[in-house]
């Protein structure tokens, strides 16, 4: 059993996109990208087949990367129930968009430069949740943040997009800042990052006394993963991220590494549950985002940029169900928002793919009868994500938000009207593009089977996705909530209804509805227009303060003026000064010498003779 | 013959060889490539005796040299862990300053190649020494060739930087100066060895007062060279005005002398002076960490922003090696190597850009993406290796580095961290501006990297993966060193602690 | 003892170099007067006196002791100076010959005057006796007045020389009203027999008092000869205005032999009474350091640039002498050696650049050396580094033994303010590197051609010199001690 073969492939296909890929026939490039990712795909199935049936986690040792005093990392992968999900999840909606991006891109420049990233986003994805400890997992984190730098920017030439990459990865960085406070403080608790032994050490800690700094541990993370996985207040990258070529917001912004923040806390969970306070923040930020971002979700009229804040929004509603403790609830809406997101932002992509790059849904409109497949997929995601009953997203958001019925009722109430804003504004997005007239002036085309087949695919799984329990999987880790009360169900159903016949109403029935509404909200429409002025906000107390503050107080004040001119001239100008003053002595005159003489001799003569050597 | 004498007068030898070598013709470099490489392939030969035992000392040189009536100085060297991985650091960079200076150096090359195998022989030998009186002679030898290079090729207002840069080291070198002779004063000898036999042994017991002099006189030598702030202002202009290959040279070895220094003598000679200046140190560290930070943030020369990169990263070293434990020393060692590829490499890269553009400010240059993809993407992965990107080698090194100083006071860690979010901050806002967006009509026909410029680029990159990726391979060697300085730091200054000042009185009287 | 007035044969073997060089000397005088055309040869003759001179020094040393009724002594301590100071003079006269060609001034008196000094200087290594200590300064400082004024025409070396002539003839009268006083209050002007008075002096602070106060009037004398504050006016202007191997002689001989004398007399006469001098000579040694090395910061003429530094560095000898131990003796001993071989190769390649008259003296003068002259440029950068005391010199080595005997007697302050000296001190000498070789050509350099063989010789003798004592100290460490041992 080689766990490292996994991640391997797409590494392989990396490595010969990369380097060769420039003098490469683009059938050959493709055969490679896809390849690669299938390889590993038909190995995790492989793989799985064989640990069947998972009774204990399988973990594989490699080599010991350093070895430090007490501190040993070692570079090891493990395969548990948790793990074989995402597994599943990445290298399976991986193979489905990589098809997809061979006909998006297929007109694009730079092909070969897009799939060596892509795969390389493949491998450090396979790294992070393979590994078996915080630091190598730390590795995937970083280097899918790395791909997501580079995908985002792929048309390095356009200043929006270089400017979103960099974004993406400070905005991030500001987040691993926490995550790396929080393996140091790991490491000085309880000297190791092998989720193993901390799960052991954990079990066995005296809790009560430990639980300020295993607070402070789970907190710090936790901003790891709000960077990581776009949360207040750090979210603010990941609509910009979407400057990236469509497939790339469907693979790592829509269903891999943004979900990375909820794997790592559900990986993590033997710390959580030690720290009530920490998973109440976890949820309570979860919660905030979701509105936050639902609403912003309403006003936008780029169909890519709803799209990502819904993402934004469904993220949060994961770490509700991590924050209440329903861990694999969590991760059931992973898997199901994988599926329906990465449909939806496929579907954008087809639909963008049609009109040669139009992102403005008022210029689509009826597009229902050009695109019939893209339409009606794109309809089953947003069913799914409105929690439309039976479809996937319907058990996954139900098992969240009946957790927070039991436990922080407000919470559910919340998440509740959260759940029919959103079936709102993603059917308001669908309607718009798909009904009515067209309003657009391109020629809209379906888009080739290599689109439309993923897309096909991706359909079947959002609706039927539901039916793959994750928490009776995941049953062993996390022990399922028996609870049997169907009021919560009912209630996030009715709220989803509501949202998708409201949206009807606005923008098929009466269109005229919207506009009206628009202008009755008046300044408030404005405000969430243009989403609550955040990033201007931060602009202003963080980034252009710290600007001027470098440049003039510190650059040119203390660095140019008091240190360099100030201290260090100026001891050397202090030197000259005396220089000159003995110079002065110097007056040429011998008349003059022989009075310094005989004042001198006179002097010494006191000091010997008389005073006796200043005794 | 001992393999570290030979290691010495090779490129000596080979200095006087370049010097005698006709002026207008390819032999200087020929001779100068050929002693560097094979300096380097024979430096390689280190690694076996010491990893038998890297704690102590392989391949030791030990003849007497000077003897007086009243104090003796041996030729004492020897390698351990820690100077181990820096000889070979050095003896591995310098054949490509030589490949960089054959293409860089248009000016009197020949005088510039001597130089380059003058500042070798400097270099390995303060990365050997064993007895400070030898430590400070290579210390200056490594000094005046670098002096000399920055001031007789460099560009702009050289000589002032130049002159800057000697004097301010200089003054640094006389007050370490100081506390040598004072500690021949009152040991009798300048051996390291025998020092620190003559504390543990309990012959020589040193005040907290005089061990605080004497720790001062090595720090400031020390800091200056490093450099640590506030000492660091002669950085950014010598390191503008320097030639790229000197520049290469300065960033990538020739602060580790500092660095090197820090860890090897000044914890050792004087423990107690060194645990008392620690947190001190340690927060000028940390400020060094943020403040050159911030300033690359703004600049807007390609090589005045690695400057004061280098000033952020340095900070690291210095906070690990005043943490005071495994991880933080094994973290500084390791960061000296790291930085000494990732930042060696980030100016060999700026050499080719200024090669190509004929100038490094940022204003001047954008969207070279596009004419050189290669490049760029040589440019990118150096770039993430320095900014500390995991399985590039930067990483392990900061990471130890902040792991010993959270060990020692959480809250360091905590502030030293801010360096690595903006070190991100710096270097891609840096590379947007150069090398992404629109092509300018000075940029468009900016070519490639030529099969040539690939010679020096691909064992550097290949190097920077290896120390990210299997870190254990050196990392065992640098460990047991460490540890066995910071036994010697702990012993020595518990013993410090148990004895009083009496018996040095009565030593003074004795005199 | 009955006085013996024949002097023993031994007696002559121990005085032979002195009377050597006076035979020379009168010698090259009498060609002078009937030579014809040419005269350079009258410059070899000098050269074999000196070096018959240096071999009848070692010869004598073969049987050490005193000598006309202890009026001189030979010992390793006299003969080590001796031998250093011919050594000076031999330099000196190689680096002369081709600089008075081309001044037009080639005469057999000039010889003649360094080989007279030269019998002064060794006189003052040899003596034994307040009286011949006058006697030997008299003769080197008056033959050292007219070298300095050589050129006739020459403004500039006539001031020299009268600065030179008027001020050290007053500090001369210093020093003989010191040694009267101490022949009135002692008896006796012999060094040992001064120093067993003050020892067997129990008691009587009036006596010792008046000791100390002629101590002082000596201290003056010779501080000036030696240019330490606050009598070093003189020298800036004199080394400055003197030509240029003048200059190298001045401050290499004469100084090292006043030294010679300077701590013979107060490390075995004054000795007891060192808790009296010591804090004086701390207070002037600092004094003048400080002086010599700030004053040179501002200085643009190169000459004058250096007769600061030999202030500073006859500052670093003081320490030595601080120290007031065998160590710093010897310290001493080997500074001096070291730096008269720095200085002269120093002027010697300045004689080379000053072209005709002296026209180039100025630091900017230098520029671009580095690319007419590698050679040369790479010899004088030598000369610059060990000035400055970087390792491998013999400077740096110099200053290294005094400050190591410095914190030997305990002397912490001074030594870390006479290390900051000298890192102070390379500002100014950085700027001759700098001129050598950050800046491009100018006048003086364009058309620069190779030094004359004699003058390559001296050049390259003194550099060799440098890095001898630089790298293999050892053996003439070994010598100083000795010789230093002689003063217990």
């Amino acid at each position: 059993m080689n766990l490292w073969l996994i991640p391997i492939f797409p590494l392989l296909g990396f490595l010969l996109n990369g380097l060769i890929g420039k003098r490469l026939a683009k059938p050959v490039i493709s055969i490679i990208a896809v390849g690669s990712v299938a390889a590993s795909f038909a190995f995790v199935l492989f793989t799985l087949s064989q640990l069947m049936p998972f009774s204990a986690a399988y973990t594989e040792h490699y080599y010991t990367w350093f070895q430090s005093g007490f501190l040993n990392v070692g570079v090891d992968f493990t395969v548990d129930r948790l793990t074989a999900i995402m597994l599943l999840v990445v290298t399976g909606v991986g193979l489905l968009i990589h098809t997809y991006a061979l006909g998006y891109m297929d007109h694009e420049g730079g092909f070969y430069r897009f799939f060596s990233y892509l795969n390389l986003f493949m491998f450090f994805m396979l790294v992070l949740v393979l590994s078996s400890n915080l630091l190598v997992l730390f590795v995937g984190w970083e280097g899918v943040g790395l791909c997501s730098y580079l995908l985002v920017g792929f048309y390095f030439t356009e200043k929006f997009a270089s400017d979103a990459a960099n974004k993406a990865f400070i905005v991030n960085r500001i987040g691993d800042f926490g995550f790396m406070l929080g393996m140091l403080l790991l490491v000085i608790h309880f000297h190791t990052l092998d989720f193993g032994k901390l799960a052991l050490a954990a079990a066995h800690a005296p809790v009560e006394s430990a639980i300020g700094a295993l607070t402070a541990i789970t907190l710090l993370l936790f901003v790891g993963a709000t960077g990581k996985s776009a949360q207040i207040p750090l979210y603010v990258w990941l609509p910009d991220a979407m400057a990236g070529p469509t497939p790339v917001s469907a693979l790592i912004h829509a269903a891999t590494m943004v979900t990375a923040g909820v794997y790592m806390i559900a990986r993590m969970a033997f710390l959580y549950d030690h720290t009530p306070i920490a998973m109440h923040v976890v949820a309570v930020i979860g919660l905030l985002t979701a509105v936050f971002a639902a609403t912003i979700g309403i006003t936008q009229y780029d169909i890519k940029k709803v799209f990502a804040y819904s993402t934004v929004s469904q993220l949060g509603y994961m770490f509700l169900g991590v924050g209440l403790g329903a861990y694999s609830a969590g991760v059931f809406h992973l898997m199901t928002h994988a599926f329906f997101k990465a449909l939806l932002f496929l579907g954008a992509g087809s639909v963008i793919h049609g009109l040669e790059g139009e992102q403005d849904l008022r210029h689509m409109g009826g597009l229902r009868k050009y695109m019939p497949i893209t339409c009606y997929t794109l309809a089953a995601a947003s069913l799914a994500i409105s929690g439309f009953p039976f479809t996937s997203g319907f058990f996954s958001k139900d098992a969240i938000l009946s957790a927070a019925f039991e436990k922080e009722p407000w919470m559910f109430w919340v998440g509740a009207i959260t759940a029919g804003v959103t079936a709102f504004y993603v059917f308001r997005a669908f309607f718009m593009a798909f009904f009515g007239r067209y309003r657009g002036h391109h020629h809209p085309h379906e888009s080739p089977l290599v689109m439309t087949g993923p897309l096909m695919v991706l359909a079947v799984l959002s609706l039927g996705g539901g039916f793959l329990s994750v928490p009776k999987w995941l049953a062993p880790t996390f022990p399922l909530s028996e609870s049997e009360n169907m009021t919560p169900m009912i209630i996030s159903v009715i709220f989803g209804l509501c949202g998708i016949a409201l949206a009807w109403l606005m923008y098929v029935n009466k269109p005229s509805l919207a506009e009206s509404a628009k202008t009755a909200a008046g300044p408030l429409y404005t405000l969430v227009y243009n989403k609550y002025y955040i990033d201007e906000i931060y602009s202003a107390i963080i980034v252009k303060p710290l600007e001027l503050f470098s440049k003039f107080v510190l650059w040119k004040g203390v660095d140019d003026t008091v240190i360099d001119k100030g201290a260090v001239n100026g001891l050397g100008h202090l030197v000259r000064g005396w220089g000159n003053l003995f110079r002065l002595f110097q007056s040429g005159s011998i008349r003059n010498y022989a009075t310094w003489v005989l004042a001198g001799s006179l002097l010494i003569i006191f000091v010997l003779g008389l005073v006796g050597g200043a005794q | 013959m001992n393999l570290l004498a030979i290691l010495l007068l090779l490129p000596l030898a080979g200095f006087f060889i370049t010097m005698a070598s006709p002026r207008e013709s390819k032999v200087p470099y020929l001779v100068a490539l050929a002693t560097t490489l094979i300096t380097f392939f024979l430096s390689l030969g280190l690694i076996g005796p010491a990893g038998a035992d890297a704690a102590h000392f392989s391949s030791v040189i030990d003849a007497p040299w000077i003897t007086s009536p009243n104090f003796h100085i041996n030729l004492h060297m020897g390698v351990d862990g820690i100077s181990l991985w820096l000889v070979i650091l050095t003896t591995f960079l310098l054949p490509i300053a030589v490949w960089m200076s054959e293409s860089m150096i248009k000016d009197r090359p020949k005088s510039f190649f001597a130089l380059l195998l003058l500042f070798e022989f400097g270099l390995i030998g303060v990365f050997t020494a064993l007895d400070l009186f030898v430590f400070y002679l290579f210390w200056e030898v490594a000094l005046v060739p670098m002096y000399i290079m920055v001031g007789a090729w460099g560009s702009g207002k050289r000589g002032p930087a130049a002159v800057k840069f000697f004097v301010y080291t200089m003054f640094g070198s006389v007050l370490m100066l100081a506390s040598l002779l004072y500690l021949l004063s009152l040991t009798g000898t300048t051996d390291y060895i025998g020092i620190l036999t003559a504390f543990s042994t309990g012959h020589l017991t040193l005040t907290s007062q005089q061990q605080l002099l004497i720790f001062l006189g090595f720090f400031m030598a020390f800091a200056v060279k490093v450099p640590i702030f506030p000492f660091h202002t002669w950085l950014p202009n010598t390191y503008t005005q320097a030639p790229m290959p000197a520049t290469f040279l300065l960033a990538a070895i020739m602060s580790k002398m500092g660095t090197y220094g820090l860890l090897r003598f000044s914890l050792t000679m004087s423990p107690g002076g060194a645990q008392r200046c620690a947190p001190w140190i340690a927060i000028l560290a940390i400020i060094g960490i943020i403040y050159g930070a911030l300033i690359a943030l703004m600049q807007t020369n390609v090589k005045r922003l690695i400057a004061y990169s280098s000033i952020s990263h340095l900070g690291f070293i210095v906070l690990g090696i005043f943490a005071f434990n495994q991880q933080g020393a094994d973290g500084a060692v390791y960061q000296m190597l790291a930085h000494g590829l990732s930042t060696g490499a980030l100016f060999l890269l700026a050499g080719y850009l200024e090669q190509r553009r004929g100038s490094l400010e940022i204003a001047d240059l954008g969207g070279i993406a596009t004419p050189a993809p290669a490049f760029a993407t040589v440019f990118l992965i150096t770039l993430f290796a320095s900014v500390g990107l995991p399985t590039l080698c930067n990483f392990i090194g900061e990471f130890l580095v902040l792991q010993g100083a959270a060990i020692a006071h959480f809250t360091w860690a905590a502030w030293a961290a801010v360096g690595v979010i903006l070190s991100a901050g710096y270097m891609l806002w840096m590379y947007q501006r150069v090398f992404l967006g629109k092509t300018s009509e000075s940029t468009e026909s900016m070519p490639d990297l030529a099969s040539r410029d690939w010679v020096p680029v691909v064992p550097l990159i290949a190097l920077m993966i290896w120390l990210g990726c299997y870190t254990q391979s050196f990392m065992p060697f640098i460990s047991s060193a460490t540890n066995n300085i910071l036994e010697q730091t702990q012993m020595n200054n518990t013993y410090q602690v148990r004895s009083g000042s009496k018996e040095l009185a009565e030593a003074r009287h004795a005199r | 003892m009955p006085a013996n007035f024949v002097p023993a044969a031994s007696d002559y073997l121990r005085l032979a170099p002195e009377i050597a060089l006076t035979i020379f000397g009168i010698l090259i005088m009498l060609l002078e007067a009937v030579a014809k055309g040419k005269r350079t040869y009258l410059a070899y003759i000098s050269l074999i006196g000196i070096a018959a001179a240096f071999l009848l020094n070692l010869a004598a040393y073969s049987d050490p002791g005193p000598a006309f009724q202890h009026m001189i002594v030979v010992d390793a301590y006299a003969t080590f100076f001796r031998a250093l100071v011919l050594v000076v003079g031999f330099l000196c006269i190689l680096a002369s010959i081709s600089y008075l060609d081309r001044e037009g001034a080639q005469g057999g008196e000039y010889y003649a005057l360094i080989l007279f000094s030269l019998v002064g200087q060794c006189t003052l290594a040899t003596s034994a006796d307040l009286i011949m200590v006058f006697i030997g300064l008299e003769i080197s400082s008056i033959a050292t007045y007219i070298l300095a004024g050589y050129l006739r025409d020459d403004r500039r070396n006539n001031e020299a020389a009268l600065k030179y002539f008027l001020l050290g003839s007053f500090a001369t009268g210093f020093l003989l009203y010191g040694v009267a006083w101490i022949f009135g209050m002692v008896g006796s002007t012999n060094l040992d027999a001064i120093r067993v008075a003050l020892e067997s002096n129990s008691g009587s602070p009036r006596i010792l008092q008046v000791i100390a106060v002629a101590a002082a009037l000596i201290f003056v004398g010779l501080g000036f000869k030696v240019s330490i504050a606050p009598f070093q006016m003189w020298a800036p202007d004199v080394y400055q205005g003197a030509a240029a191997p003048v200059s190298a002689f001045m401050s290499a001989g004469p100084k090292a032999a006043a030294f010679a004398v300077f701590f013979r007399i107060f490390m075995t006469s004054f000795r007891p009474m060192e808790d009296r001098w010591i804090v004086l000579v701390w207070g002037c040694a600092l004094a003048t350091m400080l002086i010599g090395n700030f004053a040179a910061l501002l200085q643009s003429n190169v000459k004058r640039l250096l007769g600061y530094s030999s202030i500073a560095h006859a500052g670093y000898v003081l320490v030595a002498l601080t120290a007031a131990s065998e160590v710093g003796t010897a310290a001493a001993m080997f500074y001096l050696a070291s730096y008269a071989l720095m200085n002269i190769g120093a002027f010697a390649i300045i004689s080379h650049i000053a072209a005709r008259h002296e026209r180039f003296v100025k630091i900017e003068d230098l520029a671009g050396l580095g690319r007419r002259q590698p050679v040369l440029a790479a010899l004088f950068a030598l000369f610059v580094f060990s000035l400055i005391g970087v390792p491998l010199t013999g400077g740096f080595f110099g200053k290294f033994y005094v400050f190591e005997a410095a914190l030997h007697s305990n002397l912490v302050w001074l030594t870390v303010l006479g290390l900051v000296n000298s890192a102070i001190a390379a500002f100014y000498y950085l700027r001759i590197i700098v001129a050598i070789y950050m800046h491009e050509p100018g006048e003086a350099t364009a058309e620069i051609g190779a030094p004359a063989p004699g003058l390559n010789l001296a050049i390259w003798a003194s550099a060799i010199g440098v890095l001898v004592l630089g790298i293999f100290p050892s053996a003439l460490l070994k010598f100083a001690s000795i010789s230093a041992a002689a003063f217990k």
